[in-house]
């Protein structure tokens, strides 16, 4: 769980971590079109140059985002032999074991792996400078036009943010049960696949029942202090672009815009 | 054969942008047979401490010798079953690692795991169980049924029946009523007494600590700033300032006897010594 980063919240101050969530969706969305649009190198060097200032800006370090590419390594290689065997244009770079390797192929890996990277990038960047409450504050806000259609907006972006804020709890919760029963003598990492079921079955019991408890003690603390769904309700903290909002949005829209015309005229 | 940390730091979230040493530089020895008390603020580093103690975390500097193992930082350690067995933790609010259908099962699971043959285990479950004073008709009902107080017993048995020799306890006392926390206490002091077991107890009930701890650590932020006499600890008023101690009730009965002109003895723990002394002065 340690090396759990991708959606991490980390809690330090910089430029980026004050920027407006709703403002980081709307950059999130035009950014990952993006990237998924064009075809020229050109195009992703800008992107990646963009990501990697805005990396540098929010002080998370770019270790974690490299960490944060690990789980990807093996799917990587699969599409690397998957594209080897079936994309048969280009140049022959090379043949291993009577498979002839084209240009293409690899090009094609490099296009997927290259935005796959940026696309991480991006969104880990999102959840890492971004409290997971005004993440859910900022989709609503997205979600606002929808309830012209009756849709409850509020509703839902209240069960996302307590779905987000117990994650860490459940974490926590985790590991402290995965302590208590190692100090039983239960092995999670070796032993056989029986001893294997019982040890995961000591932790998903309690795990089980305290994930109920902790939900009907919410729903009494959420009815004593007067919650009733659908009711119309004011906020304590009101989000408000600043100038310096319009400047991050503007910059995302003229990186998407770039992007199409790469695709356009290159 | 004792505890002994030595140098020993944590570091939490180490290469992180927000990296906190939790332990900072800790040289302890904790006496075999003694029940010492571990005190201080939240956050000063206690649970962490007591984390090291059955190697649920392993030191980034320095090194833990208890019993006969040795935990040195950044090396594999091969031995943590047998120390697990040897050092029983009870966690904070350990009701929450029950998951077994009935009690027995549930107790029983530590001393299976530990090696312990089928019988061994069931007959050592049942004298956990019996000193917890769970009734035996308990045996087979589902932990989930049982009430708090009892929930925390079967939890507490299922690491006595791995018969450790020293006894780890995270807040044994938190949110229970007070006759069960005394029955929590009564059972572990005796088995300080009649078993000679190691204990120790991450407290924050000064009460409890001045009543049962012959020694007592306070920790501050990762440090250990005194590690000595529970008595001499709670009659200093210099350290008690300093580490913002709450007074327990007997010891503020002290000191408004002695202003009052009785000389009560540093020893005098319970009401009835303080009586008995007192008895004796006006007998004079």
């Amino acid at each position: 769980m340690k090396g759990l980063v991708f959606g991490k919240y980390i809690p330090i101050d910089s430029i980026i971590h004050k920027l407006d969530p709703r403002g980081k969706l709307i950059g999130l969305i035009l950014m990952i079109i993006a990237v998924f649009i064009p075809k020229s190198w050109w195009a992703f060097l800008v992107i990646g140059l963009l990501v990697l200032l805005a990396l540098i800006l929010a002080k998370v370090g770019i270790k974690m985002i490299v960490q944060s590419f690990k789980p990807m390594i093996f799917m990587m290689l699969f599409l690397l032999v998957i594209n080897s065997l079936t994309v048969k244009t280009g140049d022959v770079l090379f043949t291993i074991a009577s498979v002839q390797v084209y240009s293409d192929a690899v090009f094609n890996t490099l296009f997927v792996i290259v935005r796959l990277m940026l696309m991480i990038s991006i969104t880990t960047l999102l959840t890492a400078t971004t409290k997971p409450l005004d993440l859910t504050l900022g989709i609503e806000w997205l979600l606002k036009p929808l309830e012209l259609f009756k849709f409850p907006t509020h509703e839902v972006a209240m069960m996302v943010s307590i779905a987000l804020r117990f994650i860490p709890t459940i974490i926590e919760e985790t590991m402290r049960i995965m302590d208590a029963q190692k100090s039983r003598g239960v092995d999670f990492e070796n032993g056989s696949i029986s001893s294997k079921i019982v040890s995961i079955l000591s932790l998903i019991v309690p795990l089980f029942s305290v994930a109920f408890e902790r939900a009907y003690e919410l729903a009494d603390a959420m009815e004593a202090r007067g919650y009733v769904p659908g009711a119309k309700r004011t906020r304590y903290h009101i989000l408000k672009f600043k100038y310096y909002d319009y400047i991050f949005i503007f910059i995302c829209l003229a990186t998407m815009v770039f992007s199409i015309l790469t695709r356009i005229y290159l | 054969m004792s505890i002994s940390f030595k140098s020993l730091s944590h570091i939490y979230n180490k290469d992180m942008p927000y990296a906190h040493k939790a332990l900072d530089n800790i040289n302890l020895d904790i006496k075999e047979g003694s029940i010492t008390a571990i005190i201080g603020e939240t956050g000063s580093g206690k649970s962490t401490l007591v984390e090291h103690l059955n190697a649920l975390l392993l030191p980034d500097e320095g090194s833990l010798e208890i019993l006969d193992y040795n935990i040195v930082a950044n090396q594999k350690q091969k031995f943590l079953k047998p120390l697990r067995k040897d050092v029983g933790l009870v966690f904070q609010f350990s009701e929450y690692q029950l998951f077994e259908e009935t009690v027995i099962k549930d107790v029983i699971f530590g001393p299976l795991n530990f090696g312990f043959s089928q019988q061994e285990a069931i007959n050592k479950s049942i004298e956990a169980l019996k000193l917890v004073e769970i009734d035996e008709k308990y045996f087979n009902v589902s932990p989930l049924e049982l009430s708090g107080g009892q929930k925390r017993r079967v939890a507490i048995a299922g690491i006595l029946a791995c018969d450790p020799k020293i006894i780890v306890l995270d807040e044994p006392t938190a949110g229970l009523d007070p006759a069960g926390s005394k029955q929590i206490i009564d059972l572990f002091v005796s088995l300080n007494k009649t078993l000679n077991k190691t204990i120790i107890i991450v407290s924050h009930d000064n009460e409890m600590v001045y009543n049962y701890c012959d020694d007592t650590v306070v920790l501050s932020h990762g440090k250990v700033v005194y590690h000595g006499s529970t008595l001499d600890l709670f009659s200093d008023q210099k350290l008690i300032e300093e580490f913002h101690l709450l007074l327990p009730q007997i010891v503020q009965f002290k000191n408004e006897l002695t202003e009052n002109g009785f000389k009560i003895s540093k020893e005098a723990r319970t009401i009835e010594d303080i009586v008995g002394e007192v008895i004796k002065q006006v007998k004079k």
